[in-house]
């Protein structure tokens, strides 16, 4: 049956042009929101890799700041131990803009054994960063003072970028390059991956660097953990000491909400990306079944025919549903053979298993959709009375 | 072979209710050549669907090799069709995309027979109607007389005991339907296939062992 079935719709490509074109147009646009779904949720299904709860962000102007270095250092310190004496305050850490959810981002460069990692994110961290966002700790160590007076400028690194420059490999210890391979920097510790963008983003390569007093002249962000004992009116007495120790106007922001933003920047278009999609499939599954249907009013003769010469109504039914299968098939073959560039040619530098996955779900999908608006057209056939329908013809 | 005792067929809409047949009580014997004339309308088709079991009487019975067919399922009925019938239809019922040997293949489809068996059986039939040289050709290729040898060999490859005739000639030439007339009385006369066959030529009618007429639903001869 399966031959004579492929005969029959091969010598009909012309009127199934129709059918064959809306299969695949459909399977590329559901294969794009799979994608699109499989990626987001592929990296939402990761563990975060940091505590944001209780932790502020305090942004400030350094332009009123000492010059001189050594007198900013004198003023960091007085007011690192100035915040950390108070007792709504956990503890404190200097950053690079690029913190968790600031919508910020650094890269650089780096090499290991000649070979090249570009676009990896730069964190510049100050010593309690790690206690201040409770990052894990998987091998080695985080920063210490000491570490301004090392040989080899210590990095720490993300597990991710461990596990493409090392393998299975302890990292700590290690030597690397920096983007040129000029400057050697040596690993002395590993972290568990940070989904700094967002629950729905990954977390991509990462190497943290110690902030030294070259940096503190650019420094403007200021992270503080907070108890929770931490209340508006701390706030605003944070606020004004703020205000008055730098000089400078002040913002201070919550994490928990910042992450609460980010996390709508991507929600909100994937909404509107799947009531897109959502309006698009049913067009196409109300097409779908006008065509079946207009199919099968125009093959009432050939459906009474197949009932007068042996067909049940049941095989009837089967034939017309296993038709619009096939049909999806050779619609599928066609689009597969366009989806599969995506992983081969690592389009988007998007893992090829989203693409895998996406590919899988859009085909099953696609099944089922063919297969619910054939089942009540092939219904229909099925109730069609041979004798009636041989005599309209 | 047919037995039709007493069949009533009734057509009902909201409004109105038409007697297409009325009380016809009918034997074929095997191997017999019966032909069914009368006027249009008179009830001719509706009998013989009824003998095809494509449609059911309203009233009265009807077997088939002594077979009492009123409580088949639609399975079962589909299958003795399948087995023990073959169709032939005055606009030749092909399906124009399919090629001739892929049309007369068909009833075996349902058959599960394999596709050389399905092949061989197709092209024998079709060496019968002598059209063994048009295998290939799709039916919109042929001619009439050419297409009803098609839909003569799609009805016997099958080799069914009883073959209904719906006008087979009634679209064609009289040269073209003495043609398909001689392949049918050899076929009753060589294969001893029983064939009862609906017309309105008296000249065909006359060919055949016994004719039957029709008027108005009810037999008169």
């Amino acid at each position: 049956m399966f031959k004579h079935l492929f005969k029959l719709i091969w010598n009909k490509r012309k009127q199934n042009f129709l059918f064959l074109s809306e299969i695949l147009i459909s399977f590329l646009v559901i294969f794009a929101v799979f994608s699109y779904l499989t990626y987001y949720y592929q990296n939402y299904s990761k563990p975060l890799g940091f505590d944001y709860k209780r932790v502020w962000s305090v942004s400030y102007g350094n332009r009123q700041l000492p010059k001189d270095r050594d007198s900013l250092v004198i003023f960091y310190d007085n007011l690192t131990k100035s915040l950390k004496a108070m007792p709504q305050i956990e503890n404190v850490t200097f950053s690079s803009s690029n913190y968790p959810y600031s919508d910020s981002f650094m890269s650089t460069g780096l090499t290991q054994n000649r070979r090249k990692f570009d676009r990896v994110s730069n964190f510049m961290v100050g010593d309690d960063y790690q206690k201040v966002w409770n990052v894990p700790l998987l091998e080695g160590r985080w920063f210490l003072p000491e570490d301004a007076v090392g040989k080899d400028k210590g990095v720490i690194i993300n597990e991710t970028l461990k596990n493409e420059m090392f393998g299975s490999q302890k990292a700590a210890g290690k030597l690397i390059g920096d983007f040129d391979d000029k400057n050697k920097l040596k690993v002395i510790g590993v972290v568990a991956d940070i989904k700094a963008n967002g629950d729905f983003q990954p977390g991509n390569n990462a190497v943290f660097s110690r902030l030294d007093t070259g940096y503190l002249r650019w420094t403007g962000t200021l992270l503080i953990k907070v108890r929770p004992n931490a209340d508006a009116t701390f706030e605003s007495g944070l606020y004004k000491f703020m205000a008055t120790t730098t000089h400078s106007a002040i913002e201070i922001q919550h994490v928990d909400e910042m992450r609460d933003t980010r996390n709508r920047q991507t929600i909100i278009p994937m909404v509107i990306f799947i009531i897109i999609a959502t309006f698009l499939i049913i067009n196409v599954a109300l097409g779908l079944f006008g065509v079946l249907w207009y199919n099968i009013n125009k093959r009432k003769g050939e459906i009474g025919l197949r009932r007068a010469i042996g067909a049940s109504g049941r095989s009837v039914s089967y034939q017309l549903v296993l038709e619009a299968m096939i049909l999806a098939t050779m619609s599928l073959i066609v689009g597969c053979f366009f989806a599969i560039q995506f992983p081969l040619l690592s389009v988007f530098n998007i893992p090829a298993s989203v693409y895998i996955v996406a590919m899988l779900l859009s085909i099953l999908f696609i099944y089922l959709l063919v297969l619910f608006c054939s089942l009540y057209p092939g219904k229909q056939a099925a109730g069609i009375h041979p004798a009636i329908a041989l005599h309209e013809e | 072979m047919i037995r039709l005792q007493n069949i009533e067929k009734v057509y009902r809409t909201d409004t109105v209710e038409t007697l297409a047949i009325n009380g016809i009580s009918l034997d074929i014997a095997k191997g017999e050549f019966l032909s069914i004339m009368g006027p249009s309308g008179c009830g001719k088709s509706t009998l013989l669907n009824i003998m095809g079991l494509l449609d059911e009487p309203s009233k009265g019975n009807i077997s088939i090799d002594e077979q009492d067919i009123s409580r088949f399922s639609d399975q079962k009925l589909a299958k003795f069709r399948n087995q023990k019938l073959g169709f032939i239809f005055q606009s030749y019922h092909l399906i124009n995309d399919l090629r001739v040997l892929d049309n007369v293949e068909l009833p075996l489809l349902y058959r599960n027979s394999s596709a050389k068996e399905r092949k061989m059986l197709a092209t024998a039939a079709l060496e019968k109607v002598g059209l063994s040289n048009r295998l290939k050709h799709f039916p919109t290729q042929l001619s009439g007389g050419q297409r009803q040898r098609v839909a003569i060999a799609r009805a016997i490859v099958g080799n069914p005991q009883i073959i209904l005739a719906d006008e087979p000639t009634g679209n064609l030439d009289s040269a073209m339907g003495n043609e398909i007339m001689d392949i049918l009385i050899n076929l009753n006369k060589n294969e001893g296939t029983t064939i009862v066959m609906v017309t309105h030529d008296e000249s065909m009618a006359h060919k055949t062992h016994r004719l039957v007429r029709l008027f108005d639903g009810s037999q008169v001869q």
